[in-house]
C-alpha cells in the first residue's frame, strides 16, 4: 500500500515538476519556429530591381543538381520585350521538390544569383504533381531572399 | 608537328588554330611548348618533330606562357559564357580552367564589337568572343575555296567578318560552327535550344543525300536538337553541307502525316492496318502472291527493307514483286562501285554527268582535297554543261544532251581501237563524232591509260552503264572503281536486305501494274510521282491497281490514289543501319520518338501480321555479318559479256520557241522540307541561260514560264544562270514545284511568256 503510494507520488511529482519547466515543442501553426538565416527551404526566382528576371536559362543549376530535380528549357526573347536582364531567358524552369534534397549547390552555381533556396519549408500537398513548382510559382514565393 | 606526334601518344596539348585538315598556321600561340636546345617557347602546331628531339608539355615556362596567352585572350572576352551556346564545349573555357592564370589583371573596360550578328540565315557571328584563330576563314577560303569570311582591321581591332560585307553562301559554311573552337560562330537555329550538358549525342548518318555523311543527332526531350559532323579518324573529318546539318527539322514540319488516313479521312492506325490487311489478303488469295507488289525508298534503314523482304516473302508467299525506288535510269553494278580509298589513290578523276557541288556536295569537298593535294593530274567533266568549278577546275567536254554514251563510247573506241569489247559497245556509232573529236580522244586515252582513275557517275543515262562496263573489260585487271551520284540515298543497303537494285526491276513492277498483273501495291517511304523518272508509266500504274497502301512522312503527290496513307517513323526515330555513297553500312540511332501515330516498319508489318491472323515477328538480322568493317562486298567483274552497242545519238535539233529539259539532282531542292533551310533553296528551279531567259522570260533576274507538251502545261518559276549552255532547262528532281519528270525531259514548248517576279 505505500509502496503504491510513493510510486504514485514519485510519478506525479515528475509531472508537476515538468510542468513548470519551459516547453521544447512550439504550438504550430498559431506559432512557428525561427530559422537559420542560411536555412535551405523552397526555392525563388529573383528579379533585378528593373523587374526584369535574373536567370538566364545557362542550366548550370540543372548540371549541378545531385538529385535531378530541377528542368530548365531557355529561349530567346522577342525583340524589344526582354524577360530577363539580356536576350535569353528561362522559358521553362521547374524544380520537383519531392527530389529535391535541399542541399543549395543550384544556389551556389548559378552564376546570376538567380535561384535561391528560401527559408520557406511548409511543402505539402495532395498530389504529387503538385510538388513540381513551376517557373510562375518559383517568381511568387510565400518568402523572399 | 609537335601537336599530332603528342595527340597520338595521348598528351593533350591545347590548340585554337590548327586543324589537321587545315595545316600548320601558327596564328593563335596556344600550343606553347618548351623544345629543349632552342632559346625560347615554340608554337607545337609549327614545329616538326624531328629525331632527338626532347619536348616538355608542361613545366613552369610552358605553363607561365600558356598563362600569359590566355589573360591576353580573355582581355576583350565578354565572359558571357551564361548566355553563350558554346558554354560547355569550349575550348577557350576547357584551356582557361585547365591552364589559365587564377584571375586577370585587366581591369579596364572591355571593346565592344557587334555580337550575334548573322553572317548567314543560319549563322551568327559573336566577334567579342572570337579568339582569331582564323580556323572558319581558312576553311571556306582554302579549304572549301570560297573566301566568304575574312579578317578585318589591325591589331587589338581584328574581326572575323564576311567578305565584302555580303552573307555567306557557301553550302558547306555550317562546318565553321563545329570548327570554331570557342563561341565566336553559333548556330542560330540551335540558339539558346540546349546545352551540351542536358542532350544525349547519337552516332548517325545524314539521311539527305547518296554521300551519308557520319553525323552527331543530338537531342533533349524527344527533340533532335541540332546535328554535327562526326570525325572518324583516318576516315573522314565529319564536314558536313548545310543541307545536312540543318535540314533536320523535317520530322517536326507540319505536313508530316502524323496519322494514318483512310481514303483520306483520319482513322486510328489499327483500322488503317486492318483494311491494308484484307486488301493484301484478298489479292494473295485470290491472285498469288505474283500480284502483289512492295517499292522500298525514302528514309528507310537496311533492316527496314530486310523485315519488308522476309514479310513479303512469308506472309505474302514467293513471288512477290520487289523493288527499289529511283531517282535516274541509269544504275551502277555492284562490282564496278569504288570507295573513297580508290579517291586518295587515283590519278585521274573524271566526272560523268555528275556536279557534286549540287548533288553530293560533302564528295565535292573531298574532290576538292585531291586536287588541291594532287593538282598536276588529269581531271575531266563530261556533262550537258560544263561541270567545271573554280573550287574544282576540270577539264570539260560539253556534249548535247543524249549524246553522253555516244561520246564516251567513241573515246573509248578511239583509246582501244583493237579492243573487241570497245568495239562492239562503238559498234553503232558508224561514222558519227562527237563535237570536239580532240578532247573526246584525249578523254578517251585518260580512261584507258591511267592506272587509277575515278569516275564519278551521275547516273542520268542509262548506256553509260554499257560503256563502264566495256571499259572495265578494256582496263582488265587494272582497277575501274566508280562512285555513283546519285541516289537513292541507302540504295545498296536496300539491295544488301536483298531487293532488286536497279531502274530495271523497279520499270517492269510499274508496267506489271500499269497492265493490270499487279493488284496490290505498297510503297514504302517513297514519293513515286515526284522522284521516279517515268512519271507518266507511275500515273497509270497507280491508276490501274485495285489497291495502293503509302507509307513514308509526308503525304505523297497524286496522294489521292493510295487508298492508305501510314504514318512512317522517319530517320533518327528508329535505330537501323544505313549505307553510304562509297557502299559502307554504318548504324544510325534511334534518337528520339516517332511523333504521332507514326511507327516504324516493323511494327506496321507485326500489326499487318496480327491483322492477317499468321504469328509473324520481324526477325533479328545483322547486316553488318558478311561485310568488311561495314563495307559492303564488292563482286568479282564478271568474264568476257556481251555488251550491246550505243546507237549514234538522234541529231540535234531544237525548234525556236522550244526548250530542253534535262533533270538534274540538286541537293537543295529535293528532299524533305525543311522550315530552317528555306532562305537556302533556289529562288527559282529552274535554270536557263541568260540569252535564253531573255528570249522567254522577262525580267533580268528571272520569273516564271508555262511549258507546254501533247496538250498539258506546266508554270515552272526558271532564272538565268550563265553556266547553263543555251536552249537547256534544267530543273531540280523531286521538286513538286517543278515536277520535272511528269513535265519530262527532251524538248518542251514554251507556250507564253509571263512575268510575274522580276525587276
Amino acid at each position: 500500500m505505500f509502496k503504491t503510494v510513493k510510486a504514485l507520488a514519485k510519478g506525479l511529482g515528475t509531472t508537476f515538476k515538468a510542468l513548470t519547466e519551459p516547453r521544447d515543442t512550439i504550438a504550430y501553426p498559431e506559432k512557428r519556429r525561427e530559422y537559420a538565416p542560411r536555412f535551405r527551404g523552397k526555392h525563388m526566382l529573383a528579379k533585378d530591381e528593373d523587374g526584369h528576371e535574373l536567370c538566364v536559362g545557362c542550366g548550370l543549376c540543372e548540371a549541378v543538381c545531385p538529385a535531378n530535380a530541377i528542368r530548365v528549357v531557355a529561349a530567346e526573347a522577342e525583340p524589344g520585350k526582354p524577360i530577363s536582364w539580356t536576350d535569353r531567358y528561362s522559358v521553362d524552369y521547374e524544380v520537383d521538390l519531392i527530389r529535391c534534397i535541399f542541399c543549395g549547390m543550384c544556389e551556389e552555381a548559378c552564376p546570376t544569383n538567380a535561384v535561391r533556396l528560401t527559408p520557406f519549408n511548409e511543402l505539402a500537398a495532395y498530389s504529387r504533381l503538385d510538388m513540381i513548382a513551376d517557373k510562375e510559382e518559383l517568381l511568387h514565393p510565400p518568402v523572399r531572399k | 608537328m609537335i601537336v599530332d606526334a603528342a595527340a597520338k601518344i595521348g598528351i593533350e596539348v591545347p590548340i585554337y588554330c590548327y586543324h589537321p585538315a587545315l595545316g600548320p598556321l601558327g596564328a593563335c600561340r596556344m600550343c606553347l611548348v618548351q623544345v629543349e636546345k632552342m632559346p625560347k617557347l615554340v608554337t607545337g602546331c609549327t614545329t616538326p618533330v624531328a629525331e632527338g628531339m626532347v619536348v616538355h608539355t608542361r613545366g613552369p615556362a610552358v605553363d607561365k606562357g600558356r598563362q600569359g596567352i590566355l589573360e591576353f585572350l580573355l582581355i576583350n572576352h565578354p565572359l558571357d559564357c551564361p548566355v553563350c551556346d558554346k558554354g560547355g564545349e569550349c575550348f577557350l573555357q576547357d584551356y582557361t580552367f585547365r591552364y589559365g592564370p587564377p584571375a586577370g589583371r585587366f581591369s579596364e573596360s572591355k571593346l565592344e564589337r557587334a555580337k550575334d550578328a548573322p553572317i548567314s540565315d543560319f549563322i551568327l557571328i559573336d566577334q567579342e568572343r572570337c579568339v582569331l584563330c582564323q580556323r572558319c576563314v581558312r576553311f571556306l577560303g582554302e579549304y572549301a575555296g570560297e573566301p566568304q569570311l575574312m579578317l578585318k582591321g589591325r591589331g587589338v581591332e581584328t574581326v572575323v567578318a564576311p567578305a565584302d560585307d555580303r552573307p555567306v553562301t557557301s553550302p558547306f559554311s555550317g562546318n565553321v560552327i563545329d570548327l570554331c573552337p570557342v563561341g565566336a560562330l553559333t548556330s542560330a537555329a540551335y540558339r539558346f535550344k540546349a546545352r551540351p550538358w542536358n542532350q544525349v549525342r547519337y552516332p548517325s548518318v545524314c539521311p539527305h543525300c547518296p554521300v551519308g555523311c557520319p553525323v552527331t543527332v543530338t537531342a533533349r526531350e524527344e527533340h533532335v536538337m541540332r546535328v554535327e559532323g562526326r570525325p572518324i579518324p583516318d576516315r573522314d573529318w565529319g564536314w558536313l553541307c548545310d543541307r545536312g546539318r540543318f535540314g533536320y527539322d523535317f520530322a517536326v514540319h507540319p505536313s508530316r502525316l502524323l496519322t494514318a488516313r483512310l481514303e483520306g479521312r483520319p482513322v486510328p492506325e489499327a483500322a488503317a492496318l486492318r483494311q491494308v490487311a484484307r486488301w493484301l489478303g484478298e489479292v494473295r488469295d485470290r491472285y498469288g502472291a505474283g500480284a502483289v507488289g512492295f517499292v522500298v525508298g525514302g528514309q528507310h534503314t537496311v533492316e527496314d527493307a530486310y523485315h519488308l523482304r522476309r514479310f513479303a516473302e512469308t506472309l505474302v508467299g514467293p513471288g512477290v514483286q520487289l523493288a527499289i525506288s529511283q531517282r535516274v535510269r541509269g544504275y551502277l553494278p555492284p562490282w564496278l562501285h569504288g570507295t573513297y580509298d580508290d579517291l586518295e589513290a587515283a590519278d585521274a578523276v573524271i566526272l560523268i554527268g555528275a556536279d557534286p557541288y549540287r548533288a553530293v556536295p560533302v564528295l565535292h569537298l573531298k574532290l576538292r582535297q585531291h586536287w588541291r593535294r594532287k593538282p598536276a593530274l588529269p581531271r575531266w567533266g563530261v556533262g550537258v554543261r560544263p561541270l567545271g568549278r573554280e573550287t574544282l577546275p576540270l577539264r570539260d567536254l560539253v556534249v548535247r544532251p543524249q549524246a553522253m554514251a555516244a561520246t564516251l563510247a567513241w573515246a573509248l573506241q578511239r583509246a582501244a581501237k583493237d579492243h573487241p569489247a570497245a568495239r562492239a559497245v562503238a559498234a553503232g556509232l558508224g561514222a558519227w563524232e562527237p563535237e570536239d573529236p580532240a578532247a573526246a580522244e584525249a578523254l578517251g586515252h585518260v580512261l584507258v591509260a591511267s592506272e587509277r582513275p575515278l569516275l564519278v557517275w551521275d547516273g542520268h543515262d542509262p548506256e553509260v552503264e554499257t560503256v563502264l562496263r566495256a571499259l572495265a573489260s578494256v582496263r582488265g585487271d587494272r582497277p575501274t572503281p566508280v562512285l555513283p551520284g546519285f541516289g537513292p540515298e541507302n540504295a545498296r543497303g536496300f539491295e544488301w536486305a536483298g531487293f532488286p537494285g536497279g531502274y530495271e526491276a523497279l520499270r517492269r513492277l510499274l508496267e506489271q501494274a500499269a497492265s493490270g498483273a499487279i493488284r496490290f501495291l505498297a510503297v514504302w517511304g517513297a514519293d513515286l510521282m515526284r522522284e521516279v523518272p517515268d512519271a507518266g508509266l507511275v500515273e497509270a500504274a497507280l491508276a490501274r491497281v485495285e489497291y495502293a497502301v503509302f507509307e513514308g512522312l509526308f503525304p505523297p503527290q497524286g496522294g489521292e490514289r493510295f487508298g492508305v496513307w501510314l504514318p512512317g517513323a522517319a530517320w533518327a526515330e528508329e535505330a537501323g543501319t544505313w549505307s553510304t555513297l562509297e557502299g559502307r553500312l554504318s548504324p544510325v540511332a534511334e534518337a528520339v520518338a516517332p511523333p504521332g501515330d507514326a511507327r516504324p516498319v516493323r511494327s506496321i508489318l507485326a500489326g499487318l501480321a496480327r491483322a492477317l491472323k499468321r504469328p509473324w515477328t520481324p526477325e533479328a538480322w545483322d547486316p553488318m555479318v558478311g561485310t568488311e568493317a561495314g563495307l559492303l562486298p564488292r563482286p568479282q567483274r564478271p568474264e568476257a559479256e556481251d555488251l550491246p552497242s550505243i546507237a549514234a545519238p538522234p541529231p540535234w535539233r531544237l525548234a525556236g520557241d522550244q526548250l530542253y529539259v534535262v533533270a538534274e539532282a540538286d541537293v537543295f531542292a529535293q528532299g524533305a522540307p525543311s522550315e530552317i533551310l528555306a532562305p537556302r533553296r533556289p529562288a527559282f528551279w529552274g535554270r536557263v541561260h541568260p540569252e535564253t531567259w531573255a528570249a522567254f522570260g522577262s525580267g533580268p533576274s528571272g520569273g516564271r514560264l508555262t511549258l507546254e507538251r501533247e496538250g498539258r502545261r506546266w508554270t515552272v518559276s526558271v532564272g538565268p544562270d550563265p553556266t547553263v549552255p543555251r536552249g537547256l532547262l534544267f530543273l531540280p528532281i523531286g521538286v513538286a514545284e517543278a515536277p520535272v519528270y511528269q513535265i519530262g525531259e527532251g524538248p518542251v514548248t514554251v507556250a507564253q511568256p509571263l512575268e510575274v517576279r522580276g525587276g
